[in-house]
């Protein structure tokens, strides 16, 4: 338009800039940037052309000394760039121009162009070593090669004058000075942390080559050279670790031109560490070579999963089987295209699919060969995919308790108290539904609150059943105690004082209080530690008599009251003319009581009294406190001196230590002959040790001191005679008894005289009255406060449960089965 | 030596705020077991179908 000023456009407005020109202004396109990043970038591309060298097998060192002003020399022992005159340049310049001058005056000028020269390389493309000289204040170049030293300098990027002969030198190699532009950077010094890193990253990722670093100003030195490479790259990553496998895995080799070395290993850590590169240049935005080794891995370990059967129940994703990993994959590409924000993203598509077949075959075989870390690899990806879905549950209960606060949804089947006096509230948990019932009658409807549990039961294996908490029942307590859990947790928001478990004293009773300890324990650990959990007492008997009411709590203190009762005015007639009565008598039955239990115990193994009193020792009439096996022979010993002096003689004629073994397992093993390796017929010394022996005998000796020896205790062979043999007399009452053993019974039965017993089998059995006249009522309850030392037991107690080995479980349930045997009087 | 519940790994009680957990995510992994009612204690016998769980102490009368 005729208005708007004519703008000139001419060629004066265009101006063509020289390399160093477009360099200097345009850094950004070479080195990224001016800050620490870029500046540090100067030392890795003079840095890089030496390992190229020393890759391509013509130099074993790099060293790299940061100088007193502030400078950088790079030298090598490789062969020194040619500085003799190059054709094609001088004749394009039309003056006189060697190759050196070109390397560091020419961009794209250089030996990497050149297949010939370098296989693959690093540095920025060929543009390296010319633009780290355009951007420096002052460079000098010193090349020692084919018996002389040869020198350039320059001055930001121009030469001061021609290559000029120093002299004579037998050595070879480049040697590079060169200070940082303060016109281009504005930081100019250089960082011991950044660089160190960076130089020993490349000792890693080129094993063999020898890097020497040293700062002249603080005097600071240091050396990096890797014989095992990246291998050893990995083990400096674990160093803070643990790692889950001993071995760190390595995958080397070469197709189509590609080559790679990987190495890796799985530690406890959460996060994966991956460290990638393609011709000694850190992709950190990945690229084919990460995708390719991501895709194998994933694939390798999820075909193991299932093989094995690890993966039946959750398959983790390719993010599971990472975590933990740490791994160093270094590429070597003839030609890379990196694409990406940052350029470091390899693009060349054939590595994907090269990467991808070989990890994928050398995995596969690697997990075949090596079962145990195979496992612990793959149940990392397990606890990665568990992880993974109980966060999603853990948020969504949260919600939901979001939601209930403001809705006000308990749960339905919680009995809450009216009060809102948190110190004074209780929180019954309460085993089965109907001791819920009763609970509910007989509490304190103000402050005690009653929330009924069931065990569930589950098909938790083809030939087990598991007993569980149902989800419902976890959330409920949650919900109810209100004090949350883990991150949110918050005692001050507890809805209760005293969280009280109440189960049955039974079986099913114990295993439910293992579990709700345990959960206590694993996931309100302050509701514990602080003293707020506590198991209540309910009463074992309830005993009637004509004047009242009474309960008793345990088994053994049933017993004892029972014997004291029934002592009352009995006298025992021995049939030699004594009369037993008064304290002697109380002494005598508290003898036998404890006589009892020992006694009881060794019939347990299968040893009979009467047997075992033909084992005693004549001398001081002690019974045999060791069962020995030996081979074939069986031997019994009265004392540690005994069998010491047995196995010193076994040992004399097999002329060595003996082999011992323990009787469980030849038991487990269905031997009959525990004397012998199970499976093998090889003698083994097993040594039973009879540890209720020693009540027995100190029962015994007391026993001795009234009169009484051991065949006392056993019932006699006695025809021809009506008359009893001992007699217990109480009023006009008599009981003949056949030996001491039935004195405790017949005593305890006349205890029992009177009164009316009962045994609660469960809490449902207790009316609501009876449950809070006992268990429930402040004034007459007995609560046990839970320590940390209770639950951390239940724990123990829990993980053995839980564990694979299939032993202790076997024990625990045999145990349990013996203790329901021992409840019943 | 306490170890957490759900990687074993040792666990200093007094100083680990995850406790008895090494770590919140470990936590979260048990967490999620009791969710998924995947913690059983086992048991002693196994009813048959449609019969209730056996009371051992039936098996006798009361002392």
């Amino acid at each position: 338009m005729a208005d708007e000023p004519q703008q000139d456009y001419t060629s004066a407005d265009l101006k063509h800039l020289s390399d160093r020109e477009h360099v200097r202004e345009r850094f950004s396109m070479y080195i990224g940037d001016n800050t620490a990043r870029g500046l540090h970038h100067l030392v890795y591309e003079v840095v890089d052309n030496s390992i190229d060298e020393c890759m391509a097998g013509y130099a074993k060192r790099v060293s790299v000394t940061v100088n007193v002003d502030g400078s950088v020399t790079v030298e090598d022992d490789g062969r020194g760039i040619p500085t003799d005159r190059h054709p094609q340049l001088s004749e394009e310049m039309d003056r006189e121009v060697s190759t050196l001058e070109g390397v560091m005056t020419v961009l794209k000028f250089g030996g990497k162009f050149e297949k010939g020269a370098y296989q693959t390389s690093g540095g920025l493309h060929g543009v390296g070593v010319t633009v780290v000289n355009f951007l420096s204040e002052w460079c000098e170049v010193e090349v020692s090669r084919e018996g002389h030293v040869w020198q350039q300098e320059y001055q930001r990027g121009e030469p001061t004058g021609l290559v000029r002969k120093m002299g004579t030198t037998t050595r070879a190699g480049t040697k590079t000075t060169f200070k940082p532009d303060p016109q281009i950077f504005p930081q100019t010094k250089f960082s011991w942390d950044i660089l160190s890193r960076r130089l020993r990253e490349l000792a890693f990722l080129n094993s063999g080559v020898r890097i020497t670093f040293n700062d002249a100003a603080s005097g600071n030195a240091d050396e990096y050279c890797y014989e095992r490479g990246v291998e050893e790259f990995v083990e400096h990553l674990n160093k803070a670790s643990d790692p889950i496998h001993a071995d760190v895995i390595v995958i080397k080799g070469s197709s189509e031109g590609v080559s790679w070395d990987i190495a890796l290993q799985y530690t406890g850590e959460y996060t994966e560490s991956l460290h990638s590169y393609v011709n000694n240049i850190s992709t950190t935005e990945g690229g084919t070579h990460v995708s390719g080794f991501r895709a194998a891995l994933t694939r390798a370990l999820n075909s193991y999963g299932k093989k094995t059967g690890l993966y039946k129940d959750l398959v983790p994703t390719g993010e599971d089987v990472r975590e933990g990993l740490t791994v160093v994959i270094s590429v070597r590409v003839p030609e890379p295209q990196f694409e990406g924000q940052t350029k470091t993203k390899l693009g060349n598509g054939e590595v994907e699919g090269i990467l991808n077949s070989a990890v994928g075959d050398f995995l596969g075989k690697y997990l075949e060969e090596n079962p145990k870390s195979a496992k612990a690899i793959a149940q990392k990806g397990v606890l990665a995919a568990e992880a993974r879905e109980a966060a999603k549950k853990a948020k969504q209960l949260l919600r939901e308790r979001k939601g209930a606060l403001s809705g006000g949804g308990l749960p339905g089947k919680l009995r809450d108290c009216t009060s809102r006096d948190v110190e004074r509230c209780e929180l019954y948990l309460v085993e089965g539904d109907s001791a819920g019932g009763s609970a509910e009658g007989g509490r304190h409807r103000e402050y005690q609150a009653i929330l009924p549990l069931r065990g569930k039961i589950i098909n938790a294996y083809k030939s087990r059943d598991d007993k569980v908490l149902a989800n419902e029942e976890v959330r409920s307590m949650i919900s109810a105690i209100g004090a949350g859990i883990g991150d949110e947790a918050d005692l001050g928001k507890r809805r209760y004082d005293k969280v009280v478990i109440m189960t049955d004293a039974d079986v099913d009773g114990s295993h439910i209080r293992t579990l709700l300890l345990t959960f206590f324990y694993r996931q309100m650990y302050r509701l514990v530690a602080e003293g707020h959990v506590y198991v209540a007492q309910p009463p074992l008997f309830r005993v009637r008599s004509k004047k009242n009411v009474y309960y008793v709590q345990t088994e053994d203190e049933m017993k004892k009251q029972l014997l004291d009762q029934g002592l009352g005015e009995g006298v025992f007639l021995p049939g030699d003319g004594r009369e037993i009565a008064g304290d002697e008598m109380q002494k005598l039955c508290r003898t036998l009581s404890g006589l009892e239990d020992a006694l009881v115990a060794m019939e347990k193994r299968g040893i009979s009294l009467r047997d075992h009193a033909g084992r005693r020792d004549p001398k001081t009439g002690k019974l045999p406190m060791y069962h020995v096996y030996y081979g074939v022979e069986e031997h019994w010993f009265t004392s540690r001196d005994e069998l010491e002096a047995f196995v010193k003689g076994k040992e004399k004629s097999a002329g060595g230590e003996l082999a011992v073994g323990r009787v469980e397992e030849a038991q487990a093993a269905g031997d009959a002959t525990p004397g012998t390796a199970p499976g093998t017929g090889d003698d083994q010394l097993v040594v039973v040790d009879l540890h209720e022996v020693r009540s027995i005998n100190a029962g015994m000796k007391e026993l001795e001191a009234m009169g009484f020896g051991i065949e006392s205790l056993l019932p006699e062979d006695r025809t021809g005679t009506e008359e009893p043999r001992y007699m217990l007399r109480r009023g006009d009452n008599e009981i003949g008894l056949e030996d001491l053993r039935g004195l405790l019974t017949a005593v305890r039965r006349a205890g029992e005289k009177g009164l009316t017993i009962t045994r609660f089998k469960g809490l449902g059995e207790m009316n609501a009255e009876e449950l809070r006249d006992t268990t429930l009522d402040p004034a007459n309850r007995t609560l046990l406060r839970v320590t940390m030392t209770d639950a951390a037991a239940a724990d123990d107690l829990f993980r053995v449960l839980m564990g694979e080995k299939v032993e202790p479980r076997r024990e625990f349930i045999e145990k349990h089965a013996l203790d329901v045997k021992n409840l019943d009087v | 030596m306490p170890s957490c519940p759900v990687c074993s790994s040792h666990v200093d009680l007094a100083t680990t705020p995850t406790v008895p957990f090494c770590c919140d995510r470990c936590r979260l992994i048990d967490l999620g077991r009791w969710l998924d009612e995947g913690y059983g204690v086992p048991q002693p016998r196994k009813p048959g179908p449609g019969e209730p769980q056996p009371d051992p102490a039936d098996a006798e009368d009361d002392g």
